[in-house]
């Protein structure tokens, strides 16, 4: 799941996450969706850039073990 | 002590303090970081997690999500009258009870208290797939920022010195303007000019390349603070930090007239 906060400065960035999500699937460059979204400073920026969304992955395992 | 407001937004202010001794700006600084209360879930009850995270990894991520609260109505846990034990003076218990395929979000959460509610509705706590169910009792508080960084009101609060830079018998060898990673300094005729002097960062590169050693960055008693603020307007923390520096200062004052005496 998406942090719920930048690891770095402590500002509330989850709740940007769909509308980010929503502006990449627009075509937008994460650049652009970032910059759109006010989002300034680079850890929090960092934040969006090197997410990877594990849940999905775990799900696919679900009911294999245990 | 002179204040002017450079950014005046709601959640973010920046301002410029002039003719001030540093110790006083950072102790603004660290009451607003560690000592300005504010309302956060700190225990829960998991009556049924049946999703993919761990009942500590609820815990943490709902912990993060700004509450929205009316402070001065509740105690500190620990000065409460109930001693403790949690009353509703002093928490205020959130609900959740959801069933998959679903995303749950900070606006799921039905509150005891009406006006303590998530700032955002829209912050993703759990993805829920087929047959998952969260049944949760989450249990707010008040807290301070130096107990845990959930409870911080904000999440950039700094100042920076405003430097003076004079410059005296230039050749106009256009070093100090090409050095300069912010771009601040400028040639105006026949003299070289500072742009925007609240940009500068103080790195000396103009110093270290001028060849006439005629160009001085010297620190000032003006600052440049910067609040942003995450569950209450920016400037009601500062409000705040300034009334908790105050008492603090009272009381120091009772605690020397009884030494003295």
């Amino acid at each position: 799941m998406f942090p719920v906060r930048c690891f770095t400065c402590g500002a509330v960035i989850a709740h940007l996450w769909e509308e980010y999500k929503k502006k990449l699937a627009e075509g937008k460059s994460p650049k652009e969706a970032l910059d759109e979204l006010g989002i300034e400073r680079y850890c929090c920026r960092r934040m969006f850039l090197t997410y990877k969304s594990i849940i999905n992955e775990v799900a696919r395992f679900k009911g294999a073990v245990g | 002590m002179e204040v002017e407001y450079v950014e005046d937004r709601e959640d973010k202010i920046v301002f410029i303090i002039k003719n001030v001794p540093v110790a006083l700006v950072n102790s603004i600084r660290r009451a607003i970081i560690g000592h300005v209360p504010t309302m956060a879930v700190d225990y829960i009850n998991v009556y049924m997690n049946t999703s993919f995270l761990y009942d500590e990894m609820l815990a943490h991520r709902i912990g993060l999500i700004p509450l929205k609260a009316d402070i001065d109505k509740y105690n500190f846990q620990d000065k409460c009258e109930c001693g403790g034990e949690g009353c509703p003076n002093c928490q205020v218990s959130l609900r959740l009870n959801v069933e998959g395929p679903k995303t749950v979000y900070s606006g799921d959460f039905i509150s005891d208290d009406p006006e303590v509610k998530p700032v955002y509705d829209n912050i993703p706590v759990v993805e829920l797939y087929e047959g998952q169910q969260l049944m949760i009792e989450a249990v707010a508080r008040l807290g301070t920022g130096k107990e845990h960084a959930k409870w911080k009101p904000v999440s950039i609060c700094s100042y920076k010195i405003i430097p003076k830079i004079e410059i005296s018998d230039c050749s106009l060898c256009k070093a100090c303007v090409e050095a300069c990673p912010r771009k601040i300094l400028e040639i105006k005729g026949e003299k070289i000019v500072v742009n925007d002097i609240l940009k500068c960062s103080m790195c000396m590169e103009c110093v270290k390349v001028c060849e006439d050693n005629a160009i001085k960055v010297e620190e000032t008693d003006n600052y440049l603070f910067t609040i942003e603020s995450i569950s209450m307007p920016a400037k009601e923390v500062l409000k705040r930090a300034i009334n908790i520096l105050k008492n603090k200062a009272v009381e120091m004052n009772e605690i020397l007239k009884h030494i003295n005496s």
